[in-house]
């Protein structure tokens, strides 16, 4: 297929949100009518909702600003890349800030009532049988955030125009649910809310072809992988009181290994020991120099991320 | 400086690191790939150490 067949429009009116079915190889397109206008957004498996994009797995992997080439993340211990990002034009994402709530509005500027992203999703994804406590932490898209020299997240005001968009092609069968962010009393979308564009498309063959590929691995697990996999349906914790504890490599037992240093490894090692963090313990300070090295030689993934290979 | 034995705590999951490691051909054994490690980490002549 050389062109992408257009199959869903849809107008999202400020203090809206639209939870949908995005199959695997096809594109939604969230666009801006007017400009300047933040858009929230969670994404699930379609035939599992207890799999959901992971915004701290997807800012280990990508940063605080996922873009074009970056890949939304499902949370441990699936880790599957959901959807990827095949284009951006304005290109200011944020995975830092959580979803604005009512909670805010009420305690901050005194609201009963307020458009908040939290609801918002709640609402929309209600049509799918979620409740507002399947609402995820949100993809922030077209939102621009920075982080202070005192390592605090702050939110500045944003130049998106209209016309710019973003597109994600669907890896696997998601419900992907934008909203038009709920906050127009602060500096989000330039203190105003307006319209966004919703459109889906098949992708064509090409642009599937582009995905990187990502590793397929044993412990992208599975609820058939899972001790327990049945999803609770009470709200009250209660212990198991047949309940064992089977902890992965347990018991942890450590072995000793003696390691006879010449001179020259000797002063080696006193060079580069961290006695302010090991004092006068050689072993702790051995261990640490060789796992450092072992990072600096074999470690290809920064931050845990797994290596995607280019196409 | 005198030569020296030291006591290197591995636990099962590190010792099975290092040995994925020799057995991937970075060494003879695992003291070797300690030794290695070690050498590899020296710093040069006029660059800070314990960085």
């Amino acid at each position: 297929m050389a062109e992408r067949e257009p199959l869903f429009t849809w107008t999202m009116l400020p203090g809206t949100g639209k939870a949908l079915e995005v199959r695997k190889g096809q594109v939604l397109r969230i666009e801006q009518l007017e400009g300047a206008q933040c858009v929230d957004f969670n994404c699930f498996n379609l035939h599992d909702y207890k799999e959901f994009m992971h915004c701290g797995r997807t800012r280990t992997v990508h940063g605080f600003n996922p873009t074009k080439g970056m890949f939304l993340w499902s949370a441990p211990p699936r880790e599957r890349a959901m959807m990827y990002v095949i284009e951006d034009t304005y290109a200011r994402n944020d995975v830092l800030f959580p979803r604005c709530s009512a909670y805010l509005y009420e305690s901050a500027y005194g609201f009963h009532t307020h458009t908040n992203c939290h609801d918002i999703q709640s609402e929309a994804q209600r049509e799918y049988g979620l409740t507002p406590d399947d609402v995820h932490d949100s993809f922030n898209i077209f939102m621009c955030t920075e982080i202070t020299t005192e390592g605090r997240a702050t939110i500045t005001r944003q130049s998106a125009k209209k016309g710019d968009y973003i597109e994600l092609i669907a890896l696997m069968d998601v419900l992907a649910v934008p909203n038009v962010c709920g906050a127009d009393i602060m500096r989000t979308s330039n203190f105003s809310l307006k319209p966004i564009k919703l459109e889906i498309f098949r992708a064509t063959e090409n642009e599937i072809a582009a995905v990187p590929q990502t590793p397929v691995l044993r412990s992208q697990r599975t609820p058939e992988d899972f001790t327990n996999s049945a999803i609770k349906a009470t709200r009250e914790l209660v212990a198991d009181k047949s309940y064992v504890a089977r902890f992965p490599n347990t018991p942890i037992i450590e072995q000793e290994i003696v390691v006879d240093l010449s001179a020259e490894e000797a002063l080696c090692l006193d060079r580069l020991a961290r006695r302010d963090l090991y004092g006068d313990d050689d072993g702790a300070a051995l261990r640490d120099i060789v796992f450092s090295w072992w990072e600096s030689q074999f470690l290809n993934a920064a931050s845990g991320a797994p290596q995607i290979a280019k196409t | 400086m005198q030569e020296r034995s030291v006591k290197l705590r591995l636990n099962q999951q590190q010792l099975e690191l290092l040995q994925r490691t020799v057995a991937g051909g970075a060494a003879a054994s695992v003291v070797d790939l300690v030794r290695r490690a070690l050498r590899e980490s020296a710093p040069s002549r006029g660059e800070k150490p314990n960085g």
